[in-house]
């Protein structure tokens, strides 16, 4: 396994793309939160009205509250490392390095598993920007409330799953189709709306939450929306301590997926021509 | 001795289309292995499978005595159908990426296989700036690294100019001086003809013969004769014995006996007193062309 990290790392440590997207990533993530703490400050700085929206909201980006806001605000943009991931493995079919490092000597498992060593290494570079970017936001906004750093730590590993599962429907993508412009507007195509529309349509004309089995909102359920959303009202209440309790289930359900989009390809690649 | 590579009934089909067709041969150590064939014949797809590309539908092949594995291709060195390289990455770093997967060579080899492929100058350079000669080259390189014992070459000439086909021709050679097991895939049956001590030939997907070089073309004597009187030495050559068939080219006639029958002195001596002097008496091997064309003309 170190072997293959070591081979990928050559082939990625001079990848223009690769940089390029960690700086962009590296200036995404702090951009969104910024975004949305700047809306949170003009909401909470008259003195009354403030208050009171403070007592509602209470500050979504200090400790511990930062690792749950950041990775959800974050997590938006998970199409940016979609497109490396894509990149990743359609060059290898636009290069033809697929059938050479089979020929030098790779088993044909050892190709895929180098594969899913590039998805976690990507998705290891995101949860590492995401928590950064929590721990600045949490340090700068309040930092009395630094002391809590440790509370609700759970979202880090929750940001890395959906991250991982998601990056893997988007190598799955470009595993099978080949082509990167066509993977990632199929990719983008689900992920943006497709998925988004049906989950709704479900959910609001049948009445049916069937939604949550979908591919990417098996994933997304990972992390619910902000907790100040509870705040506004019982039903809210109940609908984001649902959301709460429905987390261990979509962390199966997402590892279940995403075993089966790596299972899919291991077999794939282990009986198709190259 | 064990054969290098044994091919058993290998089978291909792609669709309705039958690639290979229960094809086997042996390459014995140290040879140079040509397999000929028209586009389309099935050489590539042939190498494609003993090098794990592409799966057989039927038979098997074993290299070095065990069926091929990732351990018996990091032995071999092979160039398949196109140089593949990381665009991106210079001819150093691609092949760091060659000698990490097959664990051969090492930093001072990399260095050496530049040079016998005359890249070092442009070893840093990207592989996308190289010209199509040059990635030849460079794959050509990768497969020298770390000196294996058993070379593959699909159309090792590919893209060069006559000059570097020449130098690459004499790498063959040199190579297979070293004792190098080479198996190599063409369709210039020039080249092939001037490095190869053994031959397959494939015909849409069939192996139709294979064997040595020399045992492959002589199933024939081939014996060329001329005189300054052609018309008296077309009559002369009817009166005598032993050859199949005859062909006139001009001056030139070909007598065709079954091999190991033409005897030139019998012939001469025949000529001479039937007062025909010979200015010209050779005896020739069949060209790998006129073999190919006969084995592969419907």
């Amino acid at each position: 396994m170190l072997s293959l990290i070591k081979i990928e790392w050559l082939k990625i440590k001079k990848y223009p793309a690769f940089w390029w997207m960690l700086g962009i990533v590296a200036l995404t993530y702090p951009s969104i939160n910024l975004m949305f703490l700047k809306v949170y400050e003009d909401i909470t700085k008259g003195k009354e009205t403030g208050a009171i929206a403070k007592m509602f909201l209470g500050n979504p980006y200090a400790f511990p509250e930062t690792w749950h806001t950041v990775a959800f605000f974050s997590s938006f943009f998970i199409v940016l490392p979609a497109i490396l991931v894509i990149m990743l493995v359609t060059n290898e079919y636009n290069y033809r390095t697929h059938r050479q490092n089979i020929i030098d000597g790779w088993d044909r498992k050892e190709f895929i598993t180098s594969k899913l060593c590039d998805v976690l290494i990507v998705t290891a570079i995101i949860t590492l920007s995401y928590s950064i970017v929590a721990i600045g936001y949490g340090s700068y906004t309040d930092s009395k409330n630094f002391y809590r750093w440790s509370e609700q730590l759970q979202y880090i590993p929750l940001f890395f799953l959906q991250t991982f599962a998601q990056l893997s429907i988007a190598f799955l993508l470009g595993y099978l189709i080949k082509k990167a412009f066509i993977a990632l507007g199929i990719f983008l195509f689900h992920y943006l709306i497709l998925e988004n529309i049906a989950v709704s349509w479900f959910k609001y004309q049948v009445k049916n939450d069937i939604g949550k089995f979908f591919p990417f909102e098996v994933s997304d359920r990972l992390i619910p929306v902000p907790a100040f959303i509870g705040n506004f009202g019982q039903d809210m209440k109940a609908g984001y301590q649902k959301a709460l309790d429905a987390i261990p289930m979509h962390v199966g359900l997402t590892l279940a997926i995403t075993a089966i989009i790596w299972i899919i390809c291991y077999r794939v690649h282990s009986k198709r021509d190259l | 001795m064990q054969p290098v590579l044994s091919i058993q009934g290998i089978s291909k089909k792609y669709g309705s289309i039958q690639a290979l067709n229960n094809v086997s041969f042996d390459v014995p150590q140290g040879c140079v292995f040509g397999i000929l064939g028209p586009n389309g014949s099935g050489k590539t797809t042939m190498l494609s499978i003993i090098l794990d590309i592409l799966q057989a539908n039927s038979g098997n092949y074993a290299w070095f005595g065990k069926p091929g594995s990732p351990e018996t291709r990091k032995q071999i060195g092979s160039l398949l159908e196109t140089p593949n390289f990381y665009h991106y990455l210079s001819a150093v770093d691609n092949l760091n990426i060659t000698k990490a997967i097959s664990g051969r060579g090492d930093a001072a080899d990399i260095d050496r296989v530049l040079e016998i492929v005359k890249l070092s100058a442009r070893k840093k350079s990207k592989f996308k700036t190289y010209s199509l000669g040059m990635k030849q080259r460079l794959a050509i390189g990768a497969a020298l690294l770390g000196n294996p014992e058993v070379l593959v070459f699909d159309e090792p000439t590919n893209g060069l100019d006559p000059v570097g086909i020449a130098e690459i021709r004499e790498l063959i050679k040199q190579l297979a001086r070293e004792g190098k097991t080479i198996i190599m895939a063409s369709h210039l049956l020039d080249e092939v003809e001037k490095v190869c001590t053994h031959v397959a030939i494939l015909k849409k997907g069939t192996l139709l013969t294979a064997g040595k070089v020399d045992e492959v073309l002589a199933n024939e004597d081939i014996v060329e004769v001329s005189a300054t009187d052609t018309a008296k030495l077309k009559l002369v050559l009817e009166g005598f014995k032993g050859y199949s068939h005859v062909k006139q080219d001009g001056k030139l006639f070909e007598l065709y006996f079954p091999l190991g029958t033409a005897r030139m002195e019998d012939l001469n001596r025949y000529c001479f007193e039937q007062g025909i002097i010979l200015n010209q008496l050779l005896l020739k091997k069949k060209s790998l062309e006129t073999k190919f064309f006969e084995l592969t003309n419907d």
